[in-house]
C-alpha cells in the first residue's frame, strides 16, 4: 500500500457491525468489557424456561431493570403457562412494564441500544431479541447559567443532556412547528447532536446546509465545543467566532424565533444559534428584560467599549509616539512627568503590560477561585504598583492597558473578546510601526478580514452591509420598544419576516 | 469535509498593491511617521520673538513639568538663540539640550515692542507654515519691554501658569479679550488691521494686562488702554465684564456690567457712505447699593450709565479713527447690509473709517 493510500481517508462502515443478531455474536462483541452483564432467569420459576436479559451496568439503571423487567418474568404466572409460540408476542406487548420494546434481528442496532441503556432480552431458541429501555437519567440538574447571570429573568442554564436541554427548549417553545433533528456525529463517540428549527420562520436552506454539514463531520469525537464549531464555520481561520451560543433557554428561544436554527450536543452545555452575525455577540439575555432605554445605553456602551479594547494600546503608542501634537498639551504633561526615569521605549513598555496582562489572567483562570483571586490582586496591585513606583513602567500605560483590558471584559461573547484581544496586539504591533497610518491600515485590514465573513450564506457584518435590498428588522445598535420591533431580520432569509400584529 | 469560503477577494498578488498604495496615500506620500519619545522631550509652552543685530532672537521656555527627563518640581527650562531667521534659531534650540525640543505646545507667542514695531507678518509666516507650531498658540505683544524680559519675568516657574490664567480670565469675561496668532493673522489679511492683548513686566514676576496693542498693516500702530481698551471691548462685542461706579443723590450704587452686544450699519447719500452707526446694548445688574433706585433713581442711573460706556467708544474710536485700524470689523459687519456698495468702498475702507461720521448709541438695561 502507498503512502497516500495509508494516509487516505477510510469509509465509514454502514452498519458497524453487520449480520444478523445472536446471543453468542453480542457476547463476542462485548468481550473484555467488564460492564456487560447478562443475567439469565427462568420465566415463572419454570426451568424449561429461560430468558437471558442482557444489559451495560451504569448504562442501564438497577431499578428499573428489576422492576419493570426482571420481577415480571419472575413472577408473571402467564408466562409459565403461555404457549412458546406466543410467548415473545406476550413480552413484547405487555408483560412486561417498559414504556417502549422493540424486536430486533440485526446485531448493529442491538449493540448501541444496550449502550444507550436498553437492555436486551433472548429467549432460549430464539436469535432475535427484545429491547426494553431501562437507561438511567444520571445528570447534572438544571442550575443556574454561570456565564450569563440573570438579574431579571430566568434562571435555568443548559446541561449536559441534551434531552434535557431540548425539553427546557420544548418548554418554552409549545408549537408543534419546532422540529427537532438528530444527527449521530464522531466515529468513536457516536454523540447525538440536534437540530432545533422553527417551521415556517426558519429557512430551509440553512436547515439543509446544517444538516449537511453535520452529516459530513467525520471525526472520532465530539469531546469539545469546538469539535463541531470547526467543522461547521465558513472561516475556521478566523478569529472571530461564527457561532454564537448560549447556555441560557430563554435566550436560545429568542434566537429560533428570530429564525435562527439551534444545535444542541450531548455533553456540551450549551446551544448554538445559526448563523452567527456580528451583533449577536453584543447582545445580552437581558436586553429584552430592561427597559429599552437602559438596554440601548446599555448596547452602545458595549460596541463602545469593543472599539476601546481595539485600539486604545494601538492609539497610545500612535499618539505618544508618532503624533505627540494630537494630545491635548495637559495631557501630554501628564504623560511626560509620568514617563520619567522609565527605562523602557513606550512601544516596548505597552506591549509587555499587554502581554502581562494576559499573564496574569491566565494565571487566574487556570487556579482555583480563591487562589487565582489572590494571584489577580498580587499581580494587577501589587506587582503592578511596584513597578510604577519603581519606574519600570509608567502609570499612563498601566491606565491604557488597564482600560483596554476591563472594556474588553464587557463582551458578553468570551469568544468575541478573545477576537478583539488578538486584534489588540496586532493593531498595537502596527501602530508601533507606522504610527496612526499603521493603525489606520490595521483597521482596515480588519474591516476587510471582517467583510470577507460569511455564517452560513449570511454575510458576517449582515446587519451593516446587507444595504438596502435586504431588509432589517431593528437597529443593532439600539433596542427599540418591544411593540415597534414587528420584523425579524432580512438577511438571516427567514421565512416569516413578521413577528406581531 | 468542506473548504472554507469567504468571498471571491483579490488575491495575494492584486492585494499586495492594493495594500502598499493605501500605505503611500494614509502616509501623505512622505514615508511612515518618525518614533520619539515623549519622555525625552521638552515641551516649549512658550515662546517670545524679538528683534536682534543677528536677526530675530527667540526664547523659549518650558515651564515646569514639561522638560522631559527633567524631574518634577525643578526649574523650567529656558532656551534662548539669536540667528538670522526664526527656523535657524529654533534650530540652534535643538542643540541647547539634551531633550529633543518639541514646539509642538506652544501656546503662548510673545511678541515683543520692537518686533511689533518692525512687523509681525514674518512670525505668523513661520507659525502658519510650521507643521508643529500652527496658529493655535495665543498671542500677547509685551508693551513697553522685550519678550525675553518678560519670559524671564516668570523666573524658575516660567511664565506659562500666569499667561493660561489671563487666557482662562479674558474667555470668562474679567480680563482682556485674547487671541490667538491665528485670529491676528487672519484680520490682518482681512481687515487689514488687528488687535491682540498687550502686557508689561510688572515686576516680582508678574505681567500686568496693559489694554491693547493695534496693528496696522502688520506693524504697531499704538496701544489702547483705560477708557479705550473698554471701548474697543464693546466694540467687538467681546467680554464686557466691568464694574462701574454710579454717584447719584444721596446714593452711591455699583453696576456691574455682564453683556454687551454692539451693531454697526453704514448709511449711505448715494454710494458715498455718510455715517457710521453703533447701537451698543448693555445689559448689567446692580451689585452695591445704599438704597436700591427705582423710578427716577433707576433712570438716572441709566442715564449715567448710558453716558460713561458712551465716552468708552468715543475714546476707542477716536483713537482708532486716527490710525485708520477698524480692527473691530465694524465696516466689515455693516457692509453685510449692503453688499454691493460695501464692495465698492471695501478698498479704502481704511480711509472712510478715519473720516466717516460716527454716531453712537447706548441702551442701558439694569436689572
Amino acid at each position: 500500500m502507498s503512502k497516500s493510500e495509508a494516509n487516505a481517508p477510510h469509509p465509514r462502515r454502514e452498519p458497524r457491525l453487520p449480520g444478523p443478531l445472536s446471543l453468542a455474536r453480542l457476547e463476542e462483541v462485548f468481550s473484555d468489557c467488564v460492564d456487560f452483564s447478562k443475567r439469565q432467569v427462568y420465566l415463572h420459576g419454570d426451568s424449561r424456561r429461560r430468558a437471558t436479559v442482557c444489559y451495560v451496568d451504569g448504562q442501564a439503571r438497577s431499578e428499573r431493570l428489576n422492576d419493570y423487567v426482571l420481577r415480571p418474568l419472575a413472577q408473571d404466572p402467564m408466562l409459565a403457562t403461555a404457549p412458546e409460540s406466543q410467548l415473545f408476542d406476550l413480552l413484547e406487548r405487555g408483560a412486561l412494564y417498559a414504556h417502549g420494546a422493540k424486536r430486533e434481528t440485526e446485531l448493529d442496532p442491538v449493540v448501541f441500544a444496550l449502550i444507550n441503556g436498553s437492555c436486551a432480552l433472548f429467549l432460549e431458541g430464539r436469535d432475535d431479541c427484545l429491547l426494553f429501555p431501562v437507561a438511567t437519567e444520571e445528570k447534572r440538574s438544571v442550575g443556574e447559567p454561570e456565564n450569563e447571570p440573570a438579574l431579571k429573568g430566568a434562571r435555568d442554564s443548559f446541561v449536559e443532556s441534551l434531552r434535557t436541554n431540548t425539553s427546557l427548549v420544548r418548554r418554552r417553545m409549545r408549537a408543534p412547528e419546532l422540529k427537532i433533528q438528530e444527527h449521530i456525529v464522531g466515529r468513536q463517540s457516536l454523540t447525538p447532536v440536534d437540530m432545533l428549527w422553527i417551521d415556517g420562520i426558519a429557512d430551509p436552506d440553512t436547515v439543509a446546509l446544517l444538516s449537511a454539514r453535520l452529516d459530513a463531520i467525520d471525526i472520532d469525537g465530539v469531546e469539545a465545543a469546538g469539535s463541531l464549531e470547526e467543522y461547521l464555520v465558513d472561516a475556521v481561520r478566523s478569529p472571530f467566532p461564527m457561532m454564537p451560543y448560549t447556555q441560557r433557554p430563554d435566550r436560545f428561544c429568542q434566537g429560533l424565533l428570530e429564525g435562527r436554527v439551534g444545535l444542541f450536543a450531548d455533553g456540551i452545555p450549551l446551544g448554538w444559534l445559526l448563523p452567527g452575525t456580528i451583533d449577536q455577540f453584543f447582545k445580552t439575555g437581558q436586553d429584552r428584560a430592561y427597559h429599552w432605554l437602559v438596554a440601548s445605553a446599555l448596547s452602545v456602551i458595549r460596541w463602545l467599549c469593543a472599539l476601546i479594547t481595539l485600539l486604545m494600546p494601538g492609539l497610545y503608542i500612535a499618539l505618544v509616539t508618532f503624533h505627540p501634537e494630537a494630545i491635548p498639551p495637559k495631557l501630554a504633561l501628564s504623560i511626560v512627568a509620568a514617563k520619567q526615569e522609565v527605562p523602557f521605549s513606550t512601544i516596548f513598555e505597552v506591549l509587555i503590560m499587554l502581554l502581562a496582562f494576559e499573564v496574569i489572567q491566565e494565571a487566574g483562570l487556570r487556579l482555583p477561585g480563591p487562589i487565582g483571586a489572590t494571584v489577580s490582586i498580587l499581580g494587577g496591585l501589587v506587582v503592578g504598583n511596584a513597578a510604577v513606583d519603581a519606574h519600570i513602567v509608567s502609570p499612563a500605560v498601566l491606565i491604557a492597558v488597564a482600560i483596554a483590558g476591563v472594556a474588553g471584559y464587557t463582551q458578553p461573547s468570551q469568544d468575541f473578546g478573545n477576537a478583539l484581544r488578538l486584534w489588540r496586539f496586532l493593531l498595537a504591533i502596527l501602530a508601533s510601526l507606522g504610527g496612526l497610518t499603521g493603525l489606520a491600515l490595521g483597521c482596515a485590514g480588519l474591516i476587510y478580514h471582517l467583510a470577507g465573513l460569511e455564517s452560513f450564506g449570511v454575510p458576517y457584518l449582515a446587519p451593516f452591509t446587507t444595504g438596502t435590498r435586504v431588509p432589517r428588522g431593528h437597529p443593532s445598535l439600539l433596542r427599540l420598544p418591544l411593540p415597534m420591533m414587528k420584523w425579524r431580520d432580512g438577511p438571516i432569509k427567514t421565512r416569516n419576516r413578521r413577528n406581531q400584529r | 469535509m468542506r473548504q472554507s469560503h469567504t468571498g471571491d477577494g483579490p488575491g495575494p498578488a492584486l492585494l499586495l498593491p492594493v495594500v502598499l498604495a493605501l500605505c503611500l496615500l494614509l502616509a501623505g506620500c512622505a514615508g511612515l511617521p518618525t518614533a520619539r519619545e515623549m519622555g525625552d522631550m521638552a515641551l516649549l509652552r512658550t515662546l517670545g520673538v524679538d528683534p536682534s543685530p543677528a536677526g530675530v532672537a527667540v526664547t523659549g521656555s518650558t515651564g515646569p513639568r514639561a522638560r522631559g527627563l527633567q524631574g518634577e518640581g525643578e526649574a523650567a527650562l529656558t532656551l534662548e538663540a539669536d540667528q538670522a531667521s526664526l527656523s535657524a534659531a529654533c534650530l540652534a534650540m535643538q542643540g541647547q539640550t539634551d531633550s529633543y525640543v518639541f514646539f509642538g505646545y506652544v501656546d503662548q507667542l510673545l511678541l515683543g515692542q520692537a518686533l511689533a514695531e518692525e512687523g509681525v507678518r514674518p512670525v505668523l509666516d513661520y507659525f502658519a507654515r510650521n507643521a508643529e507650531l500652527g496658529l493655535g498658540a495665543q498671542l500677547w505683544l509685551v508693551r513697553g519691554a522685550a519678550a525675553r524680559e518678560a519670559l524671564s519675568a516668570g523666573g524658575d516657574q516660567g511664565i506659562d501658569a500666569r499667561l493660561e490664567t489671563l487666557q482662562k480670565d479674558g474667555e470668562m469675561g474679567i480680563a482682556n479679550l485674547t487671541r490667538t496668532a491665528g485670529e491676528v493673522y487672519a484680520d490682518l489679511l482681512e481687515l487689514g488691521c488687528a488687535y491682540a492683548p498687550a502686557l508689561s513686566p510688572a515686576g516680582d514676576a508678574a505681567l500686568a494686562e496693559t489694554g491693547y496693542g493695534i496693528l496696522k498693516g502688520d506693524a504697531l500702530a499704538g496701544f489702547l488702554e483705560g477708557q479705550e481698551a473698554r471701548g474697543l471691548d464693546l466694540l467687538v462685542g467681546g467680554s464686557a465684564a466691568d464694574v462701574a461706579e454710579v454717584e447719584l443723590p444721596d446714593n452711591r450704587v455699583s453696576v456691574k456690567i455682564t453683556s454687551a452686544s454692539t451693531k454697526s450699519r453704514l448709511e449711505f447719500q448715494g454710494d458715498v457712505p455718510s455715517a457710521l452707526k453703533i447701537t451698543c446694548k448693555i445689559e448689567a445688574r446692580l451689585s452695591e447699593y445704599q438704597e436700591r433706585p427705582v423710578g427716577e433713581g433707576m433712570t438716572a442711573l441709566q442715564a449715567e450709565l448710558e453716558r460713561q460706556e458712551r465716552a468708552c467708544l468715543e475714546a476707542a474710536l477716536k483713537r482708532l479713527q486716527a490710525w485708520g485700524a477698524d480692527c473691530a470689523g465694524l465696516g466689515a459687519r455693516a457692509g453685510t447690509a449692503h453688499p454691493a456698495r460695501w464692495r465698492a468702498i471695501q478698498e479704502d475702507w481704511s480711509e472712510w473709517f478715519s473720516r466717516v461720521p460716527v454716531k453712537i448709541q447706548v441702551t442701558v438695561r439694569v436689572m
